[in-house]
């Protein structure tokens, strides 16, 4: 996202904070218009419209699939219909408006438009009606999110698409081919997981098409989350919208201390970034370690940058996003870093993976031992979320690197809970081991960014050795 | 507070997941976002709430945003009981 398009939807966000009225609509309209607009480059260029359409598709269809009966009234939802068909036909027709600055123009022709529009009302309309058979169609969109989950995820498999894209062109051989990215994906994915299993359980409101699809694509978290509840998201959509002198300074600051973030700390971070050609360049532990702690606060003041941006441009609408970090640096075991780095992440898997496998694990008639249930829970827990940044080696070292971390971790202070001298129990002696707490941890973190940045697991163990004088 | 409520939680915490049995809980400390309670001890920690009055947590629901002290705990017992 560039720094031209920020501003400019946090302008917006600032116009549709003082509408005295249709705000959902308005905000619909401008969130569905956003994921056409932010959509980047594609090895296809047809792809930078339909995939934008499949994002709306995909959320009117997890709508129609989870609603109670009382939001399915024609009545209450067509007027959401409406402005997302009306923004889809809008984008489309940009082969004739020619607005090159905005969006592309070669859209497909409008017949063709038609038709999907067409086949996902069908689509919607039949989830609508089959109220029995709505179980196996919620494990099937599960199965069905995971699939194209992990398809985008796996570099091997997503190089396919720009390879056929680059012998298609064959006559322009040397231009650059856009690799294939669906913009907000994981984001998306993991929001209407949260619905369908929320369904499921009878947890879930009752959402309106409107409240529903403005959950999902909700512009300033659509790209970079935070990952909200639909529950806590809808009850401030639903808030009358009454915004202090107070609230415009909170939000204003927000927004600013993330750009701040982002395109002043962390874009200059990034040029003294550990990188794979640092590494096999750089002959001395003291500037690897200058290079792996640049990268180590630049990620930070990246992600935490764009969720500042986020929720300050969210507060500008009167809407309040959950925190997605905490201090996460400064915290003396690796459980609390966890509780403090993309927070909304790791509930959604405490709370639709963790907790459930603990809780089998633990009941039943011969529950496993304590350390067996932490050692598979953790690490599996961490490793899917190493998984949820990109099917790779390094992404998956990076999640045992984690999970064997908290194991460990949690070991060891069951070990030592009880055994502390008494000069540490002391005022004096707990703040000398909560510091010396927090510099392992960072440093633990930091090390563990090696394999998340780096090409290779083997690259990483290089910069490793080199870290630590061996290599 | 139902004072009995709260001292089963506070001695289950304290005995069985803190293995200090002679630890003091306040009922307004934060159990979770102090990290006193890690992931894993608050589904035994939703278990026992479930087995010894009867009520229902949510997976969904073990988080500091629900209850981060005992005196939260045990009101989100109490609103369950009397439903």
């Amino acid at each position: 996202m560039s720094i031209i398009q920020i501003a400019t939807l946090a302008i917006v966000a600032l116009i549709l904070g003082r509408l005295p009225k249709g705000r959902e609509l308005a905000l619909l309209a401008v969130s569905a218009f956003a994921v056409f607009w932010l959509q980047p480059n594609e090895p296809f260029v047809t792809l930078r419209f339909w995939l934008p359409v499949a994002t709306l598709a995909i959320a009117v269809l997890a709508w129609a699939l989870t609603s109670a009966p009382e939001a399915r009234g024609w009545k209450q939802n067509w007027p959401a219909a409406a402005v997302l068909i009306g923004v889809i036909l809008l984008m489309d027709l940009n082969r004739y408006f020619k607005l090159e600055q905005i969006y592309i123009t070669g859209t497909p022709l409008l017949p063709l438009t038609l038709s999907g529009l067409a086949g996902i009302f069908v689509l919607a309309s039949l989830l609508l009606r089959s109220q029995k058979t709505n179980r196996f169609w919620m494990l099937a969109a599960f199965i069905g999110i995971i699939v194209v989950f992990i398809f985008l995820k796996t570099p091997s498999l997503t190089k396919i698409v720009s390879d056929l894209a680059a012998s298609r062109r064959g006559q322009t051989a040397g231009k650059v081919i856009a690799p294939l990215s669906w913009l907000g994906f994981s984001y998306i994915a993991f929001r209407l997981m949260h619905t369908i299993f929320d369904r499921q359980s009878g947890r879930l409101p009752a959402l309106t098409l409107g409240e529903y699809v403005n959950y999902v694509i909700f512009f300033p978290s659509f790209i970079a989350g935070p990952i909200d509840r639909a529950d806590r998201f809808v009850r401030e959509l639903r808030a009358p919208l009454s915004l202090q002198n107070e609230d415009w300074i909170d939000a204003g600051t927000r927004f600013f201390v993330g750009l701040f973030k982002k395109f002043v700390l962390a874009d200059m971070l990034a040029v003294i970034s550990l990188n794979d050609l640092l590494v096999s360049q750089v002959k001395t532990a003291g500037w690897m370690w200058v290079f792996l702690y640049a990268y180590t606060f630049r990620i930070y003041f990246d992600f935490s940058g764009y969720t500042d941006m986020a929720i300050g441009v969210g507060r500008l609408m009167g809407i309040r996003l959950p925190e997605n970090f905490a201090a996460p640096y400064l915290k003396p075991n690796l459980t609390q870093f966890w509780n403090s780095w993309h927070m909304t992440l790791t509930q959604w898997f405490r709370s639709y993976f963790f907790n459930p496998l603990t809780r089998v694990l633990r009941s039943g008639e011969r529950p496993w031992p304590i350390w067996l249930v932490i050692l598979v829970t953790q690490t599996s827990a961490m490793v899917l979320i190493g998984l949820w940044h990109g099917v790779t080696a390094g992404f998956v070292t990076w999640g045992l690197w984690h999970g064997l971390g908290l194991f460990f971790q949690n070991r060891w202070s069951e070990l030592v809970r009880t055994r502390l001298p008494a000069w540490l129990q002391s005022r004096g002696g707990r703040v000398a081991l909560n510091a010396v707490n927090i510099f392992l941890t960072f440093n633990f973190i930091a090390l563990g960014w090696l394999f998340f940045t780096l090409s290779s697991p083997a690259v990483a163990w290089q910069a490793m050795l080199k870290l630590f004088g061996l290599s | 507070m139902n004072d009995s409520m709260f001292s089963v939680l506070e001695q289950y915490i304290a005995s069985r997941i803190l293995k200090q049995p002679n630890r003091k809980i306040n009922p307004t400390e934060s159990i979770i976002s102090s990290g006193l309670i890690d992931s894993f001890s608050l589904v035994d920690l939703a278990l026992f709430v479930e087995d010894t009055f009867g009520v229902r947590i949510d997976d969904s629901e073990l988080n500091a945003q629900t209850f981060d002290t005992l005196t939260q705990l045990a009101s989100l017992i109490e609103t369950r009981q009397n439903k």
